[in-house]
């Protein structure tokens, strides 16, 4: 009751007036103070109109295929069904992705994978001295999958299946429930790992299904626990090299600590950089963490190696582990994780996240507070936190804009193009995004992309998508049931382009530039 | 929107679109500033991501010990010919393959540091880049790039000062000053679908509605097409147009374009002061060859690429620095290649360089000298290089080098390293 109270508060008259646009809310007939008193603590307005389809199809989804329109039109209220998708998506992410048939390799069982990752490494060490090996050959064959797969070529071949289902996932209905596939970007994005370093390769697809897309909409810290103990993080941020102080033997550097998945896992993951942790704590949960390492014959590829394990008292952000002895070892780790995940720090950061990727590059501290509470009393349902989200009317606020990233817009395009299964097309949105800044899965960094408008709407970029959406859309057949969502302006633009010519200034319009 | 405040827009559309229709376009800034020489002096950086095998570039030939711990990988004992290294004195010779550059090291304007490097000990390519792109070694920490940082701090008020050629977003050139980023390899040359008149009206009724949007379709436009004019013939040589673009992280072949493309943009725009080019691929855990090979091949496009560099940047203050984020392993490892190691050797190129001549502490290849025993060690912080080069080739003011660096040291042993 109180955050919602607060939010109204926050915001001036003249902002609640915004909202009584013809056919946009049907809550307008009311005055504002009437609103004032009697508003429920959520869902203050009910939501209604072309304006609100449009954008809960272009925020949940990456935008509207003919299947979605016809749904959201035969529903009626768009709110109900931006909550029906959030449903679906939670179930879907309960149950196996369907992969296209050529694609399935991602999701090997982990030992599969690491096994497949062996024979590359034992491939190349036959490769005579000297001999350069064309790498090219793959990526010249992006997006078909016919052939064998060759032992020198696994974990690239791996990195481009994966990324092939991230275009299938994120372009088609058929493919994966649309709002999902925004989910998993979300949560690759936040716990971004980089495919491109060499022993991430192999386990970036497996990584995306099993820990970003298996726990979007569950408890923030099963997903948090998931990313940390899947090689693909592992090896990404190096946690599977620390150990506790080992001396040299048979040949090896001595060996011990490394701090870099514990700064991430706080700065990151959890609490952020002002989260209030110090370059000691960090250091304390790298002792806790030691022992944490890949299993190639484990299921889970994950194994805790006692013998590695700092063992000890260790204090992080004023907690003290292990807390009892029943949980020493891999439990202290698991409890600090937890503890961490659970942290409000962590509820605020995270909650500010989900609203800047869905909402606003500057969301309202009242949405974010809202969310934040609803994260902390829930555990860290993330379900619970989007659906708050979703009754908000921050949510809805068309005064609150977002610019599509190029990724986003590469999706957006497949599915305005209706052409999901389109491989050609595939590449065409995949080179877009590569040239753009945004390849997909290919940030280096653990701070993952950003996806606010002041990174990515510049002159040049304007330019690129420009000539990216006139190119995939040449000789596409028209959409008219987009037209009803285009403004009199874009439509009339639109018409005066010849029929097999429209889609392309469809694509590039402020429509579908911004969502 | 009033009638007249429409009128005006329109009136003022119409002066970008004649500008933009006359075909040659005009670049006031860029004219006026062709001709002046500069007093002071621009600065490129080559940055080489996945740490390039120094030992192989310069070659400790006068250590027994090199050849002991490569043996499938050692650059052989100068002989004077193309198959071993090309003796630069009696304890380093270049790489047969950089033979290019030997005579810009008898001109005295190249010279290597032989130990430098970053005081973090991070073997990751990731977090090295990121310490040696922010200037703040250890820190992942969201930050700016000191190539953005820098470009606030030299040239005389607006106008873009930095200039990044193939990545589409380096974090060395990232934050809150605007700086000019073009494609890599051909995307650089290509002006887009709205050079034509007739595709950039039709957007602009497009965006009819949206004066942002189309404010920034036109600027863009015109940017991409200014560039795309300014790498045209005469401009540039006929040699490199028909090398390929390359997608993604730009290729050791690819790197030669981009200096070209840079080198071209730089003379066109002297207000530009700061450029950057990278290129990947130098990553060579196995099979990296020796006299030939996989990483002779890209050193020798390296070469090159210096030699480019060198032509278009002769002024007495340009400068040219080649570095990586860190080192590889001193002895091969059990795949004919190396490891991820610790300090590595940069290159500085230019009239102010105190060159044909090394710099800094050399201790050899003897297992206690080493970094872990396995590493060059770092005996000089990239960033005392840097601010060395700041002073030297921008005139840059001492005092003003820890808001580049924070927390960096003035290194009093590389005082030698340019002529005053």
């Amino acid at each position: 009751m109180t955050p919602n109270l607060r939010f109204i508060s926050f915001k001036p008259l003249g902002y609640l007036l915004g909202f009584c646009l013809p056919f946009y809310l049907a809550g307008c007939a009311q005055s504002p103070q009437t609103l004032l008193a009697t508003t429920p603590s959520f869902s203050p307005i009910e939501v209604q109109g072309t304006a609100a389809e449009w954008r809960a199809i272009n925020r949940l989804t990456y935008g509207p295929t003919p299947s979605l329109i016809a749904d959201i039109k035969l529903n009626g209220r768009p709110k109900e069904w931006a909550l029906n998708q959030l449903d679906a998506a939670r179930k879907a992410s309960l149950e196996r992705p369907r992969l296209p048939s050529d694609l399935v390799s991602i999701n090997d069982s982990l030992p599969t994978i690491f096994d497949g990752a062996r024979k590359e490494r034992e491939a190349r060490a036959s490769v005579p001295s000297g001999t350069p090996i064309n790498e090219q050959v793959v990526n010249e064959k992006r997006f078909h999958f016919h052939d064998q797969t060759e032992d020198l070529f696994y974990n690239r071949t791996q990195v481009n299946k994966a990324i092939a289902w991230r275009l299938a996932s994120c372009s088609s209905d058929e493919n994966e429930q649309p709002m999902l596939a925004r989910m998993t970007e979300f949560w690759f994005n936040h716990f971004n790992i980089f495919q491109q370093k060499g022993t991430v390769r192999p386990f970036a697809g497996h990584y995306a299904i099993n820990v970003a897309r298996a726990h979007a909409l569950g408890k923030f810290e099963d997903l948090v626990l998931a990313s940390a103990k899947h090689p693909a993080m592992l090896y990404y941020l190096d946690q599977w090299l620390s150990v506790s102080p080992q001396p040299a033997r048979g040949g090896q550097s001595p060996r011990g600590l490394n701090e870099n998945y514990a700064r991430e896992l706080m700065e990151l993951h959890t609490l952020g950089v002002n989260g209030g942790f110090s370059q000691n704590d960090v250091r304390e949960l790298a002792r806790l963490l030691t022992g944490w390492t890949v299993a190639p014959r484990a299921q889970d590829g994950f194994q805790f190696v006692m013998r590695l394990h700092e063992s000890g008292h260790k204090t992080v952000m004023g907690k003290s582990f292990p807390s009892s002895a029943q949980f020493v070892g891999l439990r202290e780790g698991e409890e600090a994780i937890r503890f961490l995940a659970n942290h409000p720090a962590t509820a605020q950061r995270v909650s500010r996240r989900l609203a800047e990727y869905f909402v606003a590059d500057l969301p309202p501290k009242a949405l974010v507070d809202l969310m934040a509470s609803t994260f902390l009393t829930t555990g860290g349902d993330i379900y619970q936190v989007m659906k708050v989200m979703l009754n908000h009317s921050a949510f809805w606020d068309p005064e609150n804009k977002l610019y599509r990233t190029p990724y986003d817009f590469a999706c957006g395009s497949l599915r305005a193009l209706n052409a999901g299964n389109d491989r050609n097309k595939w590449l065409q949105a995949f080179g877009y995004a590569a040239v753009s800044g945004h390849g997909i899965q290919n940030w280096q960094t653990p701070d993952g992309y950003a996806f606010n408008a002041n990174t990515w709407f510049t002159p040049e970029a304007l330019t690129r998508r420009i000539d990216f959406a006139l190119t995939i859309a040449r000789n596409a057949p028209e959409r008219s049931d987009l037209y009803p969502y285009l403004s009199d302006s874009t439509s009339k633009a639109v018409m005066m382009q010849a029929p097999l010519q429209r889609m392309g200034f469809v694509l590039g319009s402020s429509e579908l530039v911004f969502k | 929107m009033t009638l007249k405040a429409k009128h005006m827009l329109i009136n003022r559309r119409q002066a970008i679109f004649q500008s933009l229709g006359m075909g040659a376009f005009a670049f006031p800034a860029v004219s006026a500033m062709a001709s002046s020489s500069s007093t002071s002096g621009r600065i490129v950086i080559v940055f080489l991501r996945g740490a390039y095998d120094g030992l192989s570039m310069l070659v400790p030939h006068g250590d027994a010990r090199y050849a002991q711990i490569r043996p499938n990988i050692a650059i052989p004992q100068p002989d004077g010919t193309l198959k071993t290294a090309l003796a630069l004195d009696e304890n380093f010779g270049l790489h047969p393959a950089c033979n290019a550059l030997l005579p810009l090291w008898h001109q005295g304007v190249l010279a290597a540091i032989p130990c430098a490097g970053s005081p973090d000990s991070s073997r990751s390519h990731f977090d090295a880049q990121y310490h040696w792109e922010t200037g703040k070694p250890g820190s992942s920490s969201p930050s700016d790039g000191w190539m953005n940082v820098l470009s606030g701090m030299v040239g005389n008020g607006a106008g873009l000062h930095a200039l990044g050629v193939g990545e589409s977003s380096p974090r060395i050139l990232s934050g809150p000053r605007s700086v000019q980023l073009v494609g890599n390899g051909l995307l650089a040359t290509r002006p887009g679908t709205l050079a034509e008149s007739k595709t950039r009206e039709a957007i602009l009724q497009l965006y009819a509605g949206n004066e942002k949007m189309a404010n920034a379709m036109l600027e863009g436009a015109n940017n991409r097409m200014s560039t795309a004019a300014m790498l045209k013939a005469p401009n540039m040589a006929a040699s490199n147009e028909q090398q390929a673009a390359n997608n993604g992280a730009g290729s050791p072949q690819g790197l030669a374009l981009d200096a070209k493309h840079l080198g071209v943009l730089m003379q066109q725009n002297r207000q530009l002061r700061l450029g950057f080019l990278s290129s990947g691929g130098w990553d060579t855990h196995i099979n990296q060859g020796n006299v030939t090979g996989l990483l002779a091949n890209n050193l020798n496009n390296l070469a090159n690429t210096l030699v480019q560099l060198r032509a278009a940047f002769n002024e007495p203050n340009d400068l040219v620095i080649v570095a990586s984020e860190f080192g590889r392993t001193c002895a091969e490892n059990g795949t004919r290649g190396t490891d991820h190691g610790h300090g590595n050797v940069m290159w500085l190129l230019g009239n102010r360089v105190q060159g044909g001549k090394w710099h800094g502490r050399w201790d050899g290849l003897a297992q206690n000298q080493l970094n872990e025993g396995r590493d060059l060690p770092v005996h000089h912080d990239f960033r005392a290089v840097l601010a060395q080069a700041l002073v030297a080739s921008l005139g840059l003011p001492r005092t003003q080098l820890s808001d580049v660096f924070p927390g960096y040291r003035w290194d009093v042993m590389l005082d030698g390293i340019f002529k005053t």
